[in-house]
């Protein structure tokens, strides 16, 4: 069940390659696990996500988008047949200031599917420090499936 | 706080200028702020669609200075959020404008709208709080 096909990895892989401009492409997100169970991410630090001078502090916003993101992820791994997906809302608690400048982990999955609807939650370290988690989220986005997924649309060039 | 000094803050935190806004309003509770679209805020490349993060983002940047016009010196520490994504955010300019519905000794709750074409078509609206001790 958690094993997933070789022609969804490579699909996967062309998805993130695909983010050749935007917020996705700009965190610069490594895949670390990836099952229908659930995803994990490496984000690197990055300087331009921090608040303070001495560049330390992240922006509670990133680790928000960052959440985002890797739900989104986690649904196109576990969904079959998902063509668009669009975040309704979220939710983020901060639980410790992001203070550091190590790497970035997550860890989300997608707990409940319908045809219509996804529900995620996810969690978010410094890696190294998983027993010190400095966010958890949880999302629900709305889906619509079809034969084009919106990955094959990206590939193509073409909205879908 | 004049809008010029919270605005010279601003482009001096390392996160604000890769968001790109300015504060275009600022009194007692309220803020008001405008971000210029840049291809790094992109979600959905082929629609070039704002990411949702990016929107949270600009949100929680101006609840909190809605919060704490003098951020510079102690910022106000966000707890957590909820957001509402109502509409995708296309290609353009994106406004946001908070208001402090609670602001206690300790904690504040920061209600935020954004919109393009029409404040009356929101983008999302969030719910943000802050801890201010």
């Amino acid at each position: 069940m958690s094993d997933i096909t070789q022609k969804k990895r490579e699909q996967i892989a062309q998805m993130w390659n695909a983010r050749g401009k935007g917020l996705i492409s700009h965190m610069e997100l490594e895949i670390e696990e990836v099952s229908t169970e659930g995803v994990k991410v490496r984000m690197p630090f990055n300087p331009d996500f921090c608040v303070d001078r001495e560049q330390t502090l992240l922006h509670g916003g990133i680790l928000t988008a960052l959440l985002d993101s890797v739900f989104g992820l986690a649904n196109f791994v576990a969904i079959e047949g998902v063509s668009t997906m669009a975040t309704l809302d979220l939710r983020v608690d901060y639980l410790r200031p992001a203070h550091s400048r190590a790497d970035i982990i997550v860890r989300a999955h997608c707990f409940r599917q319908t045809r219509h609807i996804a529900f995620n939650s996810g969690s978010i370290w410094f890696d190294g420090h998983e027993d010190a988690e400095i966010a958890r989220g949880s999302a629900s986005f709305a889906l619509t499936h079809g034969e084009t997924s919106m990955f094959e649309a990206i590939r193509k060039g073409k909205a879908s | 706080m004049d809008l010029q000094t919270v605005n010279a803050n601003v482009s001096r935190v390392p996160f604000f200028r890769f968001l790109n806004f300015e504060v275009q309003s600022l009194d007692n509770l309220h803020a008001a702020a405008e971000m210029t679209f840049e291809s790094r805020h992109i979600g959905n490349p082929v629609m070039e669609y704002y990411h949702g993060g990016i929107i949270a983002s600009l949100m929680e940047a101006i609840a909190a200075i809605a919060v704490r016009p003098d951020f510079a010196e102690a910022p106000a520490k966000p707890i957590n959020l909820t957001v509402d994504y109502l509409r995708p955010a296309v290609k353009g300019p994106l406004y946001a404008c908070a208001n402090v519905t609670r602001k206690g000794k300790r904690i504040a709750s920061v209600s935020v709208i954004s919109w393009q074409t029409a404040r009356e078509k929101p983008i999302a609206e969030g719910l943000y709080h802050f801890l201010l001790v």
